[in-house]
This record gives structure tokens, C-alpha cells and sequence, in this order.
């Protein structure tokens, strides 16, 4: 017909408008089920598919600036500067790649990598330090002057994240600098302070049902000093 | 014999929604434009390929972000170097619509692999949606006009003069998709503590972790600003899949749209994401919009302008015989694209391990800072646990809209303090001093350690006369903050009588 601008080709198939159709549906069924999952709470955790139905975008940012800095110390006492010389990539601004590394997976993986690559004596130990101010002090001179009335007096607080080797093996793991804080604010209380030297210790197993029943002994905590149930 | 085309139309509103014939203008435009926002962020990750996402670097998978493990395999640099070069050919194929479904395949896949191996430094919301995009892309025949394709198909003989129409199934999805996003980004706001008071915004415009964003600074440190621009992203966000599909509904909803996206420019520093958002815009526009544009004569020179790359196309494809299959020269430009990457990266050396000189050397660092670092114990400072200390005599939000410098007797001034968190249960207390500093008032409150402001509020009465003033907020006995003001009106000195017992 003149009204046919298809070149002849208009109908799709009947099987490609099934696919077609169970496409759509699982697309939007995905889409769908990120949002419901996200607005719920549910079916979210460990899910890595997740990641691409879920628009968690924008989920909070703290009062607090943070850098992540690794000193390395060699066997001689020399500090040095665990950053790699050959230029750091700034993904998505100024910022190194290592400071966008909010699960801390990529710590380990970047210590052994730039000491394989570069050229240093034997290294004892990798430290991670976390850098935090109070983001007033981000304001260039002329605002902060406006709105704070006071000298623009910044100072970083430095605390130790975690310890390395030089290989990335974790030796120590700290908390991070607001859980840190957090849990200051809870355990300066003189009454939970007390409950908690009285109570029974979180990790230690007073009885064992399953071992008992099989006539062992051993079905009791061991630990000396502690309340018992 | 193929039925005609009026009885394959669908029957129902939603079949139409879905299965309405047009010529994909929308889908070619995003074919143009999404491959180039995409591809610069990635373009800028080429020098550093070796390191982000090679066995001789340091990926880290998003499985593994999500304790799953390491799902994808990590390649060696000499397969994932080409790779990735190809990745970026293909890209550049989409853009100018060469062997474009092959293309939107390579890149897509490719796209979705390399930004899956770098959940720190690659991997984000933007490439994401570009990632849907580029999947959808693949599904559509956005190659069919404006491209190479297209070009190579009427050379070799196709003399319909008619674009060709599809189903506009893919370019639905794609509108759907932002209308999830946006919906989905809302209850992300609607859950998060502090949106909606300002905080929030606050601090990630104070943020030093994108780009340079100078208007933000400004803006942050307006609470009506940021209280009223929460509350219309939300609406925004909500209503934008109830009425972008609405004829005036689409013109407001995707200028709004194209507002916000400008403004996360603007305000946060954010380049590449409103970027990919607003090139996906372009899927709504449709078959009809083309049209109309084209009988604006205004716009005829740019159409003369736009017909330029079609020309260069044609100067370029007269090179090549035609006897010469596009599938071969793809397979070409596949294979040089493959060794240029491989020899480049080579060639960048980007751990310097083939230099002369060998290995880069280890930074040392002064000791003196090292052991300062180490061993901070410093306690934060009082006045670092406050933002601020403002006074006025109105809230939006709970949050201070105006500072005042100047009372008369009778206002009520609101003193109010915002704290940084994590902060610890807090005495924290206003002194009203006068011009000698000798104190007037003295209130004092606890502040928990949940609470982001405290308030105080203070009628001025007849007991102060005319002159200037201090607000002094004090924590920890010490003075954080002091607001001056002065005091209008009588300075006749109130006297009492003083009875006695």
C-alpha cells in the first residue's frame, strides 16, 4: 500500500513479539523490584545485581571531610608515603581513587600494588590513617569570614585505621574514626561502664546443649572470673 | 503476503504505548550522544587501564564490594588493554552509527565488564543508567538513520525515501527507566535523615570530592535555599513518571529535569552524571518533534550545519570500494584499534618498569610527620563539634531563615546553633552579655547526642535599653561563638521599686 513505509518488512514475527514482550516485562518486573526492594528494605543485602535497580543515589554525606593517607615504615625506622609515584588517577574529581574506598577492599589490593611496582627497602608495616575536619572549614576565606565571625583555625584529627604488612595482610583493624567517636559518646557513661564489667562476656560459650547430651565435660565457659548465668 | 500495516497496528492504549511505529529520531540521538558521554570519562581511564583493571593493578570487583567474591575474572594487560581500546572504538562506532547494533553490543558488554571490575574508582550511579542505556541501545534500531549505516544502505541501492519506522518499544524503555530512577531517588531522599531540614545538602556542597563548585559554597549556607530546593527535587522526582507522558506534562517534567541536572553541575560539581542524564533525555524525543523542528525555518541553517558530517561521511566512504564489505572494514578498524591500545599502553609504561632508570622510587616522608600522624591523640576541639551560631527571628524547617543584627523590644530572637556529627551528649549554654561584656541572661540546655541544632529563644523586653549586645553561645565552659547586635528603641532605664519585707 502507499501508506507502508516499512519497506515491507512491518509485522514482526509472532516469536519475536513474544521475546520482545518477556523482555519488557522482565525489565520493567527488575526495575520494579529495585524500587519496591529499596523502598522496603528487603532482598537487598549481599545482592550485588542490586546495584544496578536500586537509585540509593545521594544516601547521606557527614559533617566531616576525610583523606585516607598510608605511611609505610621500612626496616631502617624511614617513614615513607604509600601513594603511587607514577601519578594518582582522580576518578571523579581531585580526589585519589583511594579515598572513594568506603568498604576498604581496595586498601590491601593498593598497598601490595604500588610496593610491588616501586623500588624501596624491606617494609615492616603498612599503617592507615584517616584525616577528618569539620567541612566549615571547605568555605574559601571570604565566605567563612561572613558567616563564622571567627578565624578559620582548621586542624585534621588523625586516627589510625588499620596496620598492614607489606603484602596487605591485615594485622590490625581499627574502627573508623565516627564509629570510634560514637562509641566514646556511648561508653562515657559511668553506669554502663559498671553494667558492662559485670555482665557476662559476649564471646565465650557458658553451655553447650548438643555437647552435653553426648556426655562431654567441656560444656562450660573456661574463662576464670566471669558471672554465670 | 504481509498483511497491511493498519491492520498490524496495536489495539490497545498500552499496545500502543509499546508497539507505536516511528522512526527512531530519539533513540539515533541518543546513540550520539551517550556513547560520548560515557566515553570520556573512560577515555580518561586509559592511561591508567594496567592499574584499574588488570591482574598487574588492583580491581576491586563490585561482587566482592558485596562480599560475593571475585565473580568476573580479572585479565592479564594484554587482553584486557585491547579490550579495552576496542571498547572505546566501538563507542566511537556507535557515535557515527558504523556496523552500530554490532557496535552497541561490543560497548555495552564491554562497558558493563570494565566498570563492574573497578567498584571503587569506575563503577557509579552514572554509569549505571549508562549502562541500561547502552543495553537498550543494542535492542533498538537507533542505527537506521542518521548514521554510516544508514548512508552505506542507500548507496548500495535502498531507494525507499522514506525513513524507516519500528516499534518505539526501546525509546519506552528508556523513559521508563528515568521515571524508576527519579521515583527510586526520591525514597532515597524521603529515607534519609536531615533531607529535608537541609543538612544534608549542606554538607555534600561543602564536599571537596567532585569538581570545583564555587555557586555551592554560596548556596550551602542558605537553609531556605536548600530547604526549598529539597522539598521541589522530591516533588519533582515523584511526579515525573505521572506526567512526563502528558503532552504539556513532558515540557515541564523535562525541564525541570534539565534544571536540576544543571544545577548538581552547578551546586555539587557533578559533570559526567548530568551529562548522561540529560543525553538520555533525548529518547523522549519523538517522531513528531522532528518534524516540527523542521518546519521552523529559523533552524535551517543548523540543519544545513548538521548535514556537514553526513558529507564528510560520504567523502570518507568514497575512499573504500564499495566492493569492500563494512563488516570487514569494522573488523579493520576492530583489529587496529586492538594494537594501537596495546602499543600505546606500552608505550605510557605506567609503572616505569622498562625505563632505564628502573623502578619508580617510594616517596619518603618526614618523620616528624609520620609520627604525627600516628600518634594523634588529640581530642576534638569544642568550637569543632558546632557548624555554626546564627542569630534571628524566623525558622524555615527548623532551621534559622534569617540573621538579624538589629532588634527593637518586643522581637523574639532565635539563637540557634547547628552541631557537626557524631557528637557526645552536651551542656551547651546562651549568655546575653551587654557592650562590656557583663552578662544579662544565662540559659543552658542539654543537647543529646542525636541532635544536629539547638534553639534559644529570647524576648527582647523593656528591661535592656537601646545599645549593643552579645549572644554568647558557650559548651564545655568554653565560648564558642559570639553574635553581636544592637538594640533600637528607648533608652530610658526601667525603675522598679524595691519592696521590702
Amino acid at each position: 500500500m502507499a501508506t507502508s513505509r516499512n519497506h515491507g518488512r512491518s509485522a514482526m514475527t509472532r516469536l519475536k513479539s513474544v521475546l520482545v514482550i518477556a523482555f519488557i516485562g522482565a525489565y520493567l518486573s527488575a526495575l520494579s523490584f529495585g524500587t519496591v526492594a529499596h523502598a522496603l528494605k528487603v532482598g537487598l543485602c549481599g545482592n550485588t545485581l542490586s546495584f544496578y535497580v536500586v537509585w540509593d543515589m545521594f544516601c547521606g554525606w557527614t559533617a566531616w571531610d576525610a583523606r585516607t593517607h598510608l605511611i609505610a615504615e621500612g626496616a631502617s625506622g624511614q617513614y615513607y608515603d604509600v601513594r603511587a609515584p607514577w601519578g594518582e588517577f582522580h576518578p571523579f574529581g581531585h580526589l585519589a581513587r583511594i579515598h572513594h574506598d568506603n568498604t576498604n577492599d581496595l586498601l590491601p589490593r593498593h598497598i601490595q600494588n604500588v610496593l610491588r611496582h616501586t623500588a624501596h627497602e624491606p617494609i615492616d608495616r603498612v599503617y592507615t590513617i584517616e584525616e577528618v575536619w569539620p567541612k566549615q572549614y571547605n568555605l574559601p576565606p571570604g565566605l567563612y569570614d561572613e558567616h563564622f565571625g571567627r578565624p578559620n583555625d582548621k586542624l585534621s584529627y588523625y586516627h589510625l585505621r588499620a596496620v598492614f604488612r607489606d603484602d596487605g595482610t591485615p594485622m590490625s583493624i581499627y574502627p573508623d574514626w565516627h564509629a570510634k567517636q560514637k562509641l566514646q559518646a556511648v561508653y562515657d557513661n559511668p553506669r554502663l561502664r559498671r553494667q558492662s564489667a559485670n555482665a557476662t562476656s559476649l564471646f565465650s560459650t557458658l553451655y553447650n546443649p548438643s555437647q552435653a547430651r553426648a556426655g562431654s565435660t567441656l560444656n562450660t565457659s573456661m574463662s576464670a572470673g566471669l558471672s554465670t548465668n | 503476503m504481509n498483511p497491511p500495516p493498519a491492520e498490524n497496528s496495536p489495539r490497545t492504549a498500552l499496545g500502543r504505548f509499546f508497539f507505536a511505529r516511528e522512526t527512531p529520531y530519539g533513540m539515533a540521538l541518543l546513540r550520539i550522544v551517550l556513547p560520548l558521554a560515557a566515553g570520556v570519562p573512560m577515555t580518561m581511564r586509559f592511561p591508567f587501564v594496567r592499574e584499574l583493571f588488570t591482574t598487574d593493578g588492583s580491581p576491586v570487583q563490585l561482587f566482592e564490594m558485596f562480599r560475593q567474591g571475585s565473580v568476573l575474572p580479572v585479565l592479564t594487560p594484554a587482553v584486557a588493554v585491547p579490550l579495552y581500546g576496542i571498547m572505546l572504538l566501538c563507542m566511537l562506532t556507535s557515535i557515527v552509527g558504523f556496523r552500530t547494533r554490532t557496535s552497541l553490543w561490543v560497548t555495552t558488554v564491554l562497558y558493563l565488564y570494565f566498570n563492574a571490575l573497578d567498584g571503587v574508582g569506575t563503577l557509579t550511579k552514572y554509569s549505571v543508567i549508562a549502562s541500561h542505556m547502552l543495553l537498550l541501545l543494542s535492542l533498538s534500531h537507533a542505527g537506521s538513520v542518521w548514521s554510516v549505516d544508514a548512508f552505506l544502505k542507500k548507496r548500495s541501492g535502498d531507494v525507499n525515501v522514506l525513513p524507516p519506522r519500528f516499534p518505539v518499544w526501546p525509546a519506552r524503555l528508556v523513559q521508563l527507566l528515568f521515571a524508576f530512577i527519579y521515583f527510586g531517588a526520591s525514597i532515597t531522599k524521603i529515607q534519609t535523615a536531615e533531607f529535608f531540614s537541609g543538612e544534608q545538602m549542606r554538607y555534600w556542597m561543602l564536599s571537596d570530592w567532585n569538581y570545583e563548585n564555587p555557586v555551592g559554597e554560596i548556596v550551602a549556607m542558605s537553609s531556605p535555599l536548600l530547604l526549598i530546593s529539597a522539598y521541589l527535587s522530591v516533588i519533582w522526582e515523584v511526579l515525573f513518571a505521572f506526567l512526563v507522558w502528558r503532552p504539556r506534562g513532558r515540557i515541564v517534567m523535562l525541564g525541570a529535569g534539565a534544571m536540576f541536572h544543571f544545577m548538581t553541575w552547578l551546586t555539587l560539581g557533578l559533570y559526567v552524571f548530568p551529562a548522561i542524564c540529560l543525553s538520555g533525555y533525548l529518547a523522549f524525543v519523538s517522531e513528531q518533534d522532528i518534524l516540527r523542528l523542521r518546519r521552523i525555518s529559523v533552524l535551517r541553517p543548523i540543519r544545513a550545519a548538521i548535514r556537514l558530517p553526513a558529507l564528510a561521511v560520504s567523502r570518507v566512504a568514497d575512499i573504500f570500494p564499495q566492493t569492500v564489505p563494512a563488516g570487514v572494514v569494522w573488523i579493520c578498524l576492530l583489529a587496529a584499534a586492538a594494537i594501537g591500545a596495546t602499543e600505546a599502553e606500552l608505550q605510557m609504561d605506567i609503572y616505569q618498569s622498562r625505563s632505564e632508570a628502573g623502578l619508580l622510587k617510594l616517596m619518603p616522608i618526614d618523620r616528624d610527620i609520620a609520627l604525627t600522624m600516628l600518634r594523634d591523640k588529640t581530642p576534638v576541639r569544642e568550637h569543632d563539634k558546632f557548624f555554626n551560631f546564627e542569630i534571628g527571628t524566623s525558622t524555615i524547617g527548623y532551621q534559622l531563615s534569617n540573621r538579624r543584627t538589629d532588634y527593637s523590644v518586643g522581637d523574639t530572637m532565635i539563637a540557634q546553633c547547628n552541631l557537626n556529627p557524631p557528637h557526645e551528649d552536651m551542656w551547651v549554654e546562651c549568655l546575653l552579655q551587654d557592650d562590656e561584656q557583663r552578662t544579662i541572661e544565662q540559659f543552658g540546655q542539654f543537647v543529646p547526642r542525636e541532635s544536629l541544632r539547638a534553639n534559644f529563644f529570647y524576648t527582647v523586653d523593656s528591661k535592656l535599653v537601646a545599645g549593643r549586645y552579645s549572644m554568647v553561645l558557650k559548651s564545655a565552659n568554653q565560648e564558642i561563638y559570639r553574635r553581636h547586635f544592637s538594640l533600637s528603641g528607648n533608652s530610658t532605664p526601667q525603675i522598679f521599686d524595691v519592696s521590702t519585707n
